[in-house]
């Protein structure tokens, strides 16, 4: 059996477990980061949620959720953000900060940006690509939405058609679909997002838009412009196209996300973190409040892995964080007591505005992120809870997956980090 | 305007209804079937899909179940590809009465129904999920069959023939005079327009509406409504259908549909015949009962949940019923009521449809001085669709994509292919669970005969699969964006996609489906943000 010991053990590699590791290792830990796959982070739209709407008008977009925030932290505190407001602020500048050493860029301008979907509907988000950071669209003059008749996942009809009912455009703006040709076989985004890379295709792509450019029009396209980092295949198309070119959110597979995905684990490796992938933790072994070890089961081989303390990043149902079966919801990793509304997992109205409860479902923690029970005694002094693990939450509704996440991993890497000091 | 003609009106788009319209075709007499949803809107899709050997009846009724072993060796025959020929199994457990099988055996032998016992050692090897624990165990001609393939086909045979389908039509108003019928009122109820057809009869095949519709005749007729849930599970559990050797109960068949298993069912009198909601308890119950027989059942992934309600005749107080079999009764009004022109017939179950319609049918042909005789049993229902045209489909949607897509359309595969094969961007897979293309979409949707999202739905099977239409509802509100009549309203168009699978799914919410859910819900409201969508 292969042994490893280390200062923290991550278990998680969605955005929270991976800047739970980035904040640890940045404060001189030894970090170890095990996850059995890769997180949401990869599945959304690549952008920060912080929160949407406003707590007193949940169907008004909030244009400053910070002080949003502030205000949730009295009035529900046994939402995430409660524990962890104290560090959003520097949360976001160390993210910020992440970001801009590893060459990707995302913009910040203190309030809410609206961004269009592929659905037509606008979204509230916080922190944004830049491929991403479509100007308010009351301005724009000429909208032109590309699709590729390849990809089955992106219809510019459809966006167009309902963008004109969510949001006020300008009285002069005229809008207009275009669907481009490149290969008779069906592509995948991730397929495509990788032909867009060379030169020549990108070039097929051009000379089909380019006849229908006008000056200052603004040009929308599925999240498929390049698939690696560094290809700045959204910069190349602006300037030959002479406008200015955009990715809008999609359901997976998208790209945003994955680039965003891949450059934090990126500087993961750089700043001196262990990651292995395909690694799920399977035990624990618990002795007075503590955790001494747990054991993990490593594309087949069997490892034990002690560590002084450990971020548990393992997500809800979707990422294996809480399991569930007809009548019990369980934490997966240390069987912590899980939080639930008995009897009401679900609403009948699957678009309720009141959200469904189950992703409010999440182990309960104090202001340090250690876990608690139901009355409220620590359970494990040294393992913390993070992202959407957590109890209390209900991000599709609030538009605070990522923000969560973020704040929740940091503050944990930050504790860990301070640990042994 | 004049109105529409025809000699009978046949309300109800059910096995029954449409098992009546095609045997009064084939007979040469002018009809039109009125169904106020789709085709198999009611009980006949709600079902568990057996169709009976008559051993699960033999002991409690031998003249029904010899009527289902006849009924199930001619569908067989007329409708090969409606039908899986699986083979069925009775099993006992210790805990049943051992005295029963022994009866059970008597009566299948009485009933004509082959069995054969097959030792438990053998059992245990070839179908391991069945309880190590099963005493005795026997073999007999049970089948897993297609309810909406076997609608469609009755329906499409009946129209070689003549016969005219409104679906989306609901009977509103009977007309008489002196005593005779002389029409129907019909509303659409997509539109609210009225229609009205002369005709000489009504047959009244509502099933669990039976009583609804006799009443807008002013006649009272007795019918109990029964529902019942089942649960589809995401794997082929067992090869044959499996049945529990012990009389009648909840929970104790699981039925074998290509890559599913549906299992079921229970028992619950319900006062409305639309009540089709899967109650969430009623679904653990029912795990419950199937771990006798399957110990490893809460490990196999569920799909969805449904209900359908079991339209049950009593006789009772309506003294003039002439029951045909204590199976179905089919109520001849004229006798009954003094209502000349008007025929109910209640009761049965999917298996005996041809039979109840031919009973059926037999006594308007009289009243119609018609002497054609029945020729359902003896003329195929549908034909199979030939190598040649399933290699071509083969070529444009691969092997898995052909084969299903070779099962649904049956004879408008070969238009569909030749659309692809033209056409290759048609042949994009739209939903990946079900194996459906562009092109089958494209093609249901200008049929003729879809007049809702739900009819396509139904017909290419998609969003039926694991993914709970995530994906394939917005992909198809994409394809389909360019019909107004589908998706007018896009908003409109994926609640109701949604929420339809949701219903479904809801009663099963746990293990794999709840992190599917969370996904879906993600996917519509964190990254499209559609619950605040106008
Ligand atoms: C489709 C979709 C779209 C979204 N869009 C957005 C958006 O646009 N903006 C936004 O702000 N938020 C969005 N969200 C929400 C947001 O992405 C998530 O809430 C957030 O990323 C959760 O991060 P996490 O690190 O807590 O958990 P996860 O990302 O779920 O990560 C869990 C990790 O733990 C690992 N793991 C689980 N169990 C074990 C184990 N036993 N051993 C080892 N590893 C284990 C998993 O493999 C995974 O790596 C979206 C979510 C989804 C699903
Ligand atoms: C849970 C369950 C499991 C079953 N399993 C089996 C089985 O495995 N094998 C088997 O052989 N049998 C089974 N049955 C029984 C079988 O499904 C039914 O007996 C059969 O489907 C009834 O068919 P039908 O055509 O009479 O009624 P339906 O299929 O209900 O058709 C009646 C139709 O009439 C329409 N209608 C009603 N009112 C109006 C109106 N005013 N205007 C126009 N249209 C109207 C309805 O919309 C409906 O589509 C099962 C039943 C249940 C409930």
């Amino acid at each position: 059996m292969m042994k490893k010991n280390t200062d923290v053990l991550v278990i998680g590699a969605g955005l929270s477990g991976l800047m739970a590791a980035a904040k640890a290792v940045a404060q001189h830990k030894k970090v170890l980061l095990v996850a059995k796959g890769m997180g949401a982070l990869g599945l959304s739209s690549g952008c920060i949620d912080l929160w949407g709407y406003q707590i007193n008008q949940p169907d008004k977009v909030c244009t400053n959720p910070l002080a949003e925030i502030a205000k949730l932290v009295s009035h529900k505190p046994e939402h995430p953000y409660a524990k962890v407001a104290d560090v959003l602020p520097e949360s976001i500048d160390f993210f910020l900060q992440i970001c801009h050493q590893n060459k990707i860029s995302y913009l910040n301008t203190n309030r809410n940006w609206q961004l269009p979907t592929a659905l037509g509907t606008l979204r509230p988000t916080y922190l944004v690509p830049q491929s991403m950071a479509v100007p308010d669209l009351a301005e724009v003059k000429e909208l032109l939405v590309v699709g590729f008749q390849a990809l089955k996942d992106f219809y510019p009809d459809v966006l167009i058609t309902n963008l004109q009912k969510n949001t006020p455009l300008g009285a002069h703006c005229h809008l207009k679909t275009l669907m481009v040709k490149l290969a008779n076989q069906e592509l995948n985004a991730n397929t495509l997002a990788h032909l867009l890379e060379k030169q020549a295709m990108l070039e097929q792509v051009i000379s089909q838009i380019k006849p229908h450019v006008l000056p200052g029009m603004v040009v929308l396209f599925p999240p498929v412009l390049g698939e690696q980092l560094g290809h700045e295949v959204t910069e190349v198309l602006s300037e030959k196209l002479g406008c200015s070119v955009y990715e809008v959110a999609n359901i997976p597979p998208a790209l945003p996300g994955q680039r965003l995905q891949k450059a934090l684990l990126h500087h993961l490796k750089t700043q001196g973190v262990e990651v292995i992938i395909g690694c799920q933790v399977t035990d624990a072994q618990i002795t007075e409040k503590r955790c001494q070890g747990v054991v993990a089961n490593s594309n087949g081989k069997i490892m034990e892995i002690s560590a002084q303390t450990m971020v548990l990043a393992t997500g809800s149902f979707l990422g294996g964080g809480l399991t569930s079966q007809s009548n019990e919801i369980k934490e997966a990793v240390f069987g912590l007591p899980v939080k639930v509304c008995p009897g009401k997992w679900s609403r009948q109205d699957f678009l309720s505005l009141a959200g469904q409860p189950f992703h409010e479902f999440g182990v309960a923690v104090n202001d340090q992120l250690q876990p608690l029970d139901d009355q409220g005694q620590v359970l494990l002094e040294n393992v913390l809870i993070t992202g959407a693990n957590l109890a209390g939450c209900n991000y599709p509704i609030e538009k605070c997956g990522n923000g969560v996440a973020l704040a929740s991993g940091y503050k944990a890497g930050k504790l860990v980090g301070e640990a042994g000091r | 305007m004049a109105a529409e003609k025809a000699q009978v009106v046949v309300i109800g788009g059910g096995a029954t209804g449409t098992g009546i319209l095609r045997d009064l075709a084939l007979r040469g007499i002018s009809a039109i079937l009125v169904e106020q949803g789709d085709l198999a809107h009611g009980t006949s899709s709600r079902f568990h899909g057996l169709l009976h050997s008559g051993a699960r009846y033999a002991v409690k009724d031998k003249e029904a179940a010899r009527e289902c072993l006849e009924e199930n060796m001619i569908l067989r025959r007329i409708a090969p590809n409606c039908v899986e020929n699986t083979g069925g199994l009775f099993v006992q457990l210790p805990e049943d009465n051992a005295e029963y099988a022994d009866q059970w055996l008597a009566a299948c032998a009485e009933s004509g129904i082959p069995t054969e016992e097959l030792d438990p050692r053998e059992l245990r090897r070839n179908t391991p999920v069945l309880h190590h624990r099963v005493t005795r165990a026997f073999i007999v001609p049970d089948c897993a069959v297609d309810g909406f393939r076997v609608l469609w086909s009755n329906v499409n045979s009946a129209r070689r023939y003549g016969a005219r389908l409104y679906t989306y039509h609901s009977l509103t108003g009977i007309q008489q005079s002196n005593g005779k019928v002389t029409g129907v009122e019909l509303t659409n109820q997509l539109t609210g327009e009225r229609k009205y057809i002369e005709c000489e009869m009504i047959i009244n095949s509502t099933g669990a509406w039976g009583g609804a519709v006799a009443a807008l005749a002013g006649i009272e007729l007795n019918i109990i409504k029964d529902k019942g849930t089942l649960v589809a599970y995401n794997h082929r559990l067992t090869n044959q259908v499996v049945n529990r050797l012990r009389p009648p109960g909840d929970g104790d068949i699981f039925v074998p549909h290509g890559t599913i298993t549906i299992f079921g069912t229970t028992s619950v009198t319900v006062n409305d015949a639309a009540c089709t909601k899967p109650g969430h308890g009623e679904v653990l119950d029912l795990i419950k009962i199937g771990q006798e027989m399957i110990p490893d059942l809460e490990n196999y992934r569920l799909i969805r949940a449904f209900a359908g309600v079991r339209p049950l005749y009593q006789a009772g107080n309506t003294a003039g019923g002439r029951s045909v079999t204590r199976n179905f009764a089919l109520v001849d009004h004229q006798e009954r009521d003094g209502l000349q022109g008007f025929i109910s017939i209640v009761g049965g179950k999917f298996t005996t449809f041809r039979l109840m319609a031919e009973k059926t049918v037999d006594l308007a042909a009289k009243r119609l001085d018609v002497t054609a005789p029945c020729r359902t049993a003896e003329e195929s229902l549908t034909s199979p669709v030939s190598e040649q045209w399933l290699e071509r489909g083969k070529r444009v949607f691969g092997i898995p994509g052909a084969k299903k897509a070779a099962d649904r359309l049956g004879d408008s595969f070969q238009r569909v292919v030749e659309e692809a094969e033209k056409n290759p961007d048609q042949r994009k897979i739209f939903c990946e669970c079900e194996v459906v293309s562009l092109a089958e979409i494209v093609h249901v949707a200008g049929d003729g005969d879809s007049f809702t999202l739900g009819d396509i739905r139904r017909k290419t099977r998609m969003g039926m699969g694991t993914c709970q239409g995530t994906f394939c509802s917005y992909r198809t509100l994409g394809a389909l964006s360019g019909y107004s009549q589908f998706a007018g309203n896009h908003r409109e168009y994926l609640t109701k996609f949604l929420q339809k699978r949701w219903k479904g799914i809801r009663p099963v919410l746990w293990g794999q489906q709840l992190r599917e859910a969370q996904l879906s819900s993600a996917i519509y409201c964190s990254l499209f943000g559609m619950e605040r969508m106008l």
